[in-house]
């Protein structure tokens, strides 16, 4: 099992410092707040889908489109529901609710697609590195990072676990809903113990080379803001600063939607 | 709280958290295919994980169930709710042990819902925690306005309480002995001067309680009610989510690290004398 979004590329996204693209995550997030005409949340998109396209991460796109088709739908439904507006559509609908809903799936689509180029763009060991240099207490991040790395190892040690007990009649499909969940228990448990086990051999490994010896720690992967980083963030924070006056002067906005 | 930051020091705590997040990712992420609203919430049997983790490893849990569930958003649905998911699930593996503290003082403190008492009480918090959870993952959507606070806060709710309180007792009363035989319980690896007294503990207790019941209420009741939207949702609800944090801040913790250190004492009072 490989669950990791990580694509190999070489591209000027993949070249650049973890934290310049923790940096334009976040942006993004702000971005995609700024407005809420479903008209410009699309042009927010196709700025996002581009960018994915430069970094040849559009690849992904095949691992969530169900997520983003679902958001798409259960937003507009639910926001149609509850929202209210001033211009009647149809039965309880009113066409600034629908709007509405519409602006508010696009602004989830577009943090679900943003982090997703972000995770295509960058390895694990960048984040945690990058977590550290931004100022993270540096055992906070390695526990991130140790996690992050352990994750494929845990599954497949579940899957191994799965199929043992499978082969002694464990059904994880049979039952109601509640015995459904109550046939985990064959699994779980050797899981959580075959894991957490190793917690004291781990310790004693991370002590025994000098974890937490030092206050100043150095790291074997290397980052570093270049050149390329600054041209970045000087031209997002650019697009972001120009996206921020125009709402100000009252463009991208939705009139009428009563919440 | 200050067990919280303290706990940092202790390289096993640290690798305690590693493990609790890659164990709760690990079974989180498979199930990342089933959303009942995509991009927030799936159905999760892995949410029994933060109870169980928080009732053995302490603060360690919580930190494991929050970057647990962030690393599951990493597989797929990193949005800006999972800052929300983080906060909510750090709380969901915070408040179990400080709860059972103020329930179980002296004594018998293991968690091990082994008898009727201990059970009942596991329920209380299983229930009390989950709608402390939803409460601030629907209050902090509702806030962004990303979605409805009613549908998000039942659907979590269900979502933490059926696995918590179905896969709970059994994985605890299967798990603690041997946690207990590894020399992992949090109150093993604590001393008692690195976790925060308790202070006015009862008091702690009714105020995670009123919290989490007037946060889901009130929340209920503007939407219901029609008196407002997201942002009223979002402001109406920060009183009752502070009363949380204050109580959190008053449950302590120190007193469950000392019981423990009495019953080692104890168990190794006969040893010596034997031998």
């Amino acid at each position: 099992m490989d669950p990791s979004l990580y694509l190999a590329r070489d591209t000027f996204v993949h070249r650049l410092d973890p934290r310049t693209k923790m940096l334009l995550l976040l942006g993004t997030f702000v971005l995609a707040f700024v407005f809420l005409d479903p008209l410009y949340l699309a042009g927010v998109m196709a700025l996002v889908l581009l960018f994915g396209y430069l970094a040849e991460s559009l690849a992904n796109l095949r691992r969530v489109w169900f997520i983003l088709v679902a958001i798409t739908i259960i937003s507009t439904v639910l926001w149609a529901l509850f929202g209210s507006g001033q211009t009647p559509l149809f039965l309880v609908v009113e066409w600034e609710a629908l709007l509405y809903g519409i602006a508010i799936a696009l602004r989830i689509d577009i943090t679900v697609v943003a982090g997703m180029i972000f995770l295509s763009v960058t390895r694990n060991e960048e984040i945690a590195t990058g977590l550290a240099r931004l100022g993270i207490p540096y055992r906070f991040a390695f526990a991130v990072s140790t996690a992050l790395r352990l994750v494929p190892t845990i599954a497949a040690t579940g899957s191994t676990i799965g199929q043992a007990q499978r082969s002694r009649g464990l059904d994880l499909e049979s039952g109601n809903a509640l015995e459904r969940i109550r046939n985990y228990v064959p699994l779980l448990v050797p899981v959580f113990i075959s894991t957490i086990r190793s917690t004291n051999v781990f310790s004693m490994a991370l002590e025994s080379k000098g974890f937490g010896a030092g206050s100043k720690r150095t790291f074997f992967l290397r980052i570093s803001f270049g050149w390329r980083d600054a041209v970045a963030l000087a031209l997002f924070a650019a697009l972001l600063g120009g996206a921020i006056a125009l709402r100000a002067a009252g463009f991208g906005g939705l009139e009428g939607f009563g919440g | 709280m200050k067990e919280v930051f303290t706990m940092w020091r202790h390289t096993q705590m640290v690798v305690l958290v590693a493990l609790s997040a890659a164990i709760y990712a690990a079974v989180l992420i498979p199930l990342k295919g089933f959303p009942i609203i995509p991009g927030l919430i799936e159905i999760r049997p892995a949410n029994v994980f933060p109870f169980v983790f928080s009732l053995l490893f302490g603060p360690a849990g919580a930190w494991g169930a929050a970057i647990g569930n962030l690393i599951g958003d990493f597989f797929g649905t990193l949005t800006v709710g999972s800052i929300g998911g983080f906060i909510g699930n750090f709380f969901l593996g915070l408040l179990p042990y400080k709860l059972w503290g103020a329930f179980f003082r002296r004594g018998d403190v293991e968690p091990n819902p082994n008898t009727a008492k201990k059970l009942a009480v596991y329920v209380a918090i299983v229930i009390i925690v989950s709608l402390v959870c939803a409460s601030i993952i629907a209050w902090f959507v509702a806030l962004l306005e990303l979605f409805p606070f009613t549908p998000v806060l039942l659907l979590i709710v269900s979502n933490n309480v059926i696995p918590g309180i179905v896969l709970g007792p059994i994985l605890l009363i299967a798990l603690y002995p041997r946690v207990k035989q590894f020399g992992l319980l949090w109150t093993e690896i604590m001393e008692p001067e690195e976790v925060s007294a308790s202070r006015l503990q009862t008091l702690g207790n009714v105020l995670v309680w009123v919290g989490g019941i007037g946060a889901l209420i009130t929340g209920l009741l503007i939407e219901a009610g029609g008196f407002g939207g997201g942002i009223t949702v979002g402001l109406a609800l920060i009183p009752f989510l502070l009363l949380v944090v204050v109580g959190a801040f008053l449950l302590g913790g120190r007193e469950q690290v000392e019981a423990a250190e009495e019953m080692m004492a104890a168990d190794e009072a006969p040893e010596a004398r034997t031998s």
